[in-house]
């Protein structure tokens, strides 16, 4: 276990990643929940590099195929999560204030799935019994 | 004269390893590039939502790139190549006329972008905005494609 203390600083983080998206939607001034679609894309980000770390390892040749299709399709997931507030800003159905607040958000937020994967996920048998 | 140049060398930039981590940062990349091209495509038709501001048949240009795309990056080199075990339905030879095809579209779809640029926009003076997001968005997806094409090795044994 890599340790209690990256445990609960990787929580904080995705609390103060919440906690902006939750302030640009839920301050008086801004009073729109469109930002919480951001919810599925986060949601979504981690499927595809999991789902390539149990798929893949068949025979190394193959597996990196599968691992590099799970990248292509996360770093979309994460564009597609930093365009679609600042398309909703655009079409002024949320103000731009609040598409900084869920930007920085969005940052804090990757940043702390990222910090993730890179504390649990890089041991070499990476089995779901050692939860 | 004609080689005054040849001993300038720009700093090595030794920082970077690339070796065992260029598929990763093609593939990111390529990723990058594809859907911020979409996505500006997304923006423009959520900024200019009529039919006269832009044209709802330009999106076709987008998703033939995109079909091109996967078509490019379904078959590996190697089966092109003909050095893989299986022979596959076609063999190398379908292998070939798939990625031919697949370059066809995407060619295609860059021509068509640009042609709707200055044909559609430039030319009739219009708004230029919604032309250039389709000029880029299939600027975007060609170039993605081709990192993600080109830029990972197949070394099967490395």
């Amino acid at each position: 276990m890599a340790g209690i203390k990256a445990l609960i600083s990787l929580s904080f983080g995705g609390a103060i990643g919440l906690m902006f998206l939750m302030l640009g939607c839920a301050l008086p001034v801004y009073d729109k929940y469109w930002p919480l679609f951001l919810l599925f894309f986060y949601i979504l980000a981690p499927i595809p590099y999991c789902i390539s770390r149990r798929v893949g390892d068949d025979t190394d040749s193959a597996s990196n195929a599968c691992k590099e299709l799970a990248l292509f399709l996360t770093t979309g997931i994460v564009v597609s999560a930093f365009g679609l507030p600042i398309v909703f800003a655009r079409a002024e159905v949320i103000a731009w204030g609040a598409c900084a607040l869920v930007l920085t958000g969005n940052a804090v937020i990757f940043a702390t799935i990222l910090g993730f994967f890179l504390v649990f996920g890089s041991n070499d048998d990476f089995s779901w019994q050692q939860w | 004269m004609a080689g005054f140049l040849d001993n300038v060398r720009l700093p090595e930039c030794e920082c970077i390893d690339w070796g065992e981590r260029r598929n990763a940062v093609a593939s990111i990349v390529a990723g990058v590039l594809f859907f911020t091209g979409w996505w500006i495509m997304i923006d423009a038709a959520v900024t200019y939502p009529t039919q006269v501001e832009m044209n709802h048949a330009f999106h076709t240009c987008g998703v033939f790139s995109t079909l091109a795309f996967f078509m490019i990056n379904a078959v590996s080199n190697g089966q092109v190549r003909g050095d893989t075990y299986g022979e596959g339905c076609f063999g190398r030879t379908g292998a070939r006329l798939w990625l031919f095809i697949g370059f066809m579209m995407m060619f295609g779809s860059l021509i068509a972008s640009i042609w709707i640029l200055f044909g559609g926009f430039v030319v009739p003076k219009k708004d230029v905005y919604p032309g250039l997001a389709v000029f880029f968005q299939n600027a975007l997806i060609f170039f993605s494609t081709l990192i993600y094409k080109f830029g990972r090795t197949e070394d099967l044994w490395a």
